[in-house]
């Protein structure tokens, strides 16, 4: 257990270096939730008889997931896992005592952590400051809180879980392309980083109730801006739960089934 | 022009080789740029129109925008990507040859793949401009063609703008993808829509503006001025002065690698 916590270290560390990276990191974010809002904006005021959303919830929402944004979204690549096995190198791993599931966990959510760390809290606290509307609106009840960071914590597990299942089949396709593309970019749209899910057309919805992608981002926003009541707010905490089960099981069983037929790529 | 069509096919070429990959990206391409246009129509599924513009109208300034950034990373790749050219030192091969350097730089590289990502953008047109409200004559499909050679032109002035930058610092700027980016976000939709102060913006600053907007309001009945009809081209006087600082910037190049 301990080794695996210093590759968690050890990424995260390393991440933390990347300074200049971060600051333009912040500045990316912070101008693209003031598009979106601007877009939001002119779309509410154009006005409409039902709306899934409030605009101030809205606006919350999307400084939000701004600020969170490096911890939750889930197109990413991790350069050197992807490289280790095109170029083979992954046999090097396979020698070491330690299970390659469990440490890449660990390697990408440490990764992860570090990039949110630097960037959170000035997107934060310029969006607190900014001028109605278009500022976020924390709230001051100590039980959303509770439930908001843990669900929080839940769902940066359930990330993890879903970046290494695309490692995982990254195994059997060794191309990070391709279809591989397509699982990331359907997973982005159904977390509801794109646009919250109320927003979806009905169908599309139903869908996405029942994977686990929108338990990432959308459940734990829409929480907390009060969106969703308390009592589903818990029953979502379990569901997240589950699905992080579910996942855990599936990563480690095709890994195993693709360590054994594994080929190494070059020498 | 031969020479440019010569680069192309090699290209074309090269990544046929991998043809189950080449099928496999075209196709993720087309899904991965699918999200912009899920978003507008789950907005509008939700709202009848944006400040009075409909699905259509917005669909055709999306796709004006998108058709001109896709022409621009897929056929001139090169440029997008300079600051790799100028760490890798290569540039110096290239300044080494008796032809044109822009010209090039565009052939450096060329991603054929992306051109399912133009060929998506032409569909979201050609769907826009079915269900428009819009009362055709040949001055408006004047209108319509130059919109489309103006999208072109901004992205390439803005793609080139960009790499003469790398001459003065070597790295690509990362502020500069947020810039462009950004904007690019937003000027998909019609501009009118935001705030006076983002209108000022993209009409002086960065003149998007004259690409699907003040044209569209012509197109659409809104303007009747015929002035309207030649706004796009103001994005000419935008791409001339690009490839001045370009020519100024590599004047005081120095090779970074061997």
């Amino acid at each position: 257990m301990k080794s695996y916590l210093s590759y968690f270290k050890l990424k995260f560390i390393n991440g933390l270096q990347y300074r200049a990276q971060a600051i333009a990191g912040i500045i990316t974010q912070f101008f693209f939730g003031f598009v979106y809002i601007s877009i939001y904006v002119a779309f509410y005021e154009s006005g409409s008889a039902d709306l899934p959303m409030e605009l101030s919830e809205l606006i919350s929402y999307i400084w939000l997931s701004q600020s969170l944004f490096s911890l939750i979204y889930l197109w990413y690549k991790d350069k050197e896992i992807i490289n280790m096995i095109k170029n083979g190198n992954i046999a090097y791993e396979l020698l070491r005592p330690q299970d390659l599931y469990l440490m890449w966990c660990h390697k990408i959510l440490g990764d992860r952590l570090s990039k949110v760390v630097l960037r959170f809290s000035p997107i934060i606290i310029v969006a607190l400051i900014l001028p109605k509307p278009y500022n976020l609106n924390l709230t001051s009840n100590l039980l959303i809180n509770g439930i908001f960071i843990v669900a929080m914590i839940l769902s940066s597990i359930l990330m993890t879980m879903l970046v290494v299942l695309y490692h995982v089949l990254c195994l059997f396709t060794l191309d990070e392309k391709g279809i591989i593309n397509i699982f990331m970019v359907t997973a982005d749209i159904l977390s509801g980083m794109t646009i919250p899910i109320p927003f979806f057309p009905k169908f599309m919805q139903n869908i996405s109730n029942i994977l686990p992608f929108r338990y990432i981002s959308d459940f734990p926003f829409r929480f907390y801006v009060g969106n969703i009541s308390i009592n589903e707010g818990i029953i979502s905490i379990l569901i997240q739960i589950i699905w992080i089960i579910i996942l855990f099981v599936i990563g480690k069983l095709l890994m195993n089934k693709a360590l054994k037929k594994a080929v190494i790529q070059g020498g | 022009m031969s020479l440019y069509f010569k680069y192309f096919k090699v290209h074309l070429k090269c990544e046929l080789e991998y043809k189950m990959s080449f099928i496999m990206s075209f196709i993720s391409q087309f899904f991965v740029f699918f999200g912009y246009y899920f978003t507008i129509i789950c907005l509008f599924d939700k709202f009848s129109n944006i400040k009075g513009f409909s699905l259509y109208e917005v669909l055709l300034t999306f796709g004006i925008i998108q058709f001109g950034v896709s022409f621009c990373e897929t056929f001139f790749r090169g440029i997008d990507t300079f600051d790799e050219l100028i760490v890798e030192g290569s540039f110096d091969r290239l300044l080494l040859r008796p032809r044109n350097i822009l010209l090039q730089v565009f052939c450096d590289k060329l991603s054929v793949i992306r051109i399912s990502r133009v060929l998506q953008a032409i569909i979201v047109l050609i769907i826009a401009l079915i269900n428009i409200d819009v009362n055709w004559n040949i001055e408006k499909v004047m209108t319509l063609i130059f919109m489309i050679l103006s999208s072109i032109f901004i992205f390439l002035g803005m793609f080139i703008l960009a790499a003469s930058y790398c001459f003065y610092t070597i790295k690509g700027l990362e502020i500069r993808n947020v810039l462009t980016d950004g904007s690019k976000n937003m000027a998909q939709y019609p501009i009118g829509i935001f705030k006076k102060g983002f209108v000022m913006f993209f009409t002086f600053i960065i003149p998007f503006g004259f690409v699907n907007y003040y044209p569209l309001l012509y197109l659409i009945g809104r303007e009747t001025n015929k002035i309207f009809i030649f706004s796009p081209l103001i994005t000419i006087i935008y791409l001339i002065p690009s490839i001045l600082i370009f020519y100024l910037g590599m004047k005081r190049y120095t090779s970074a690698g061997s």
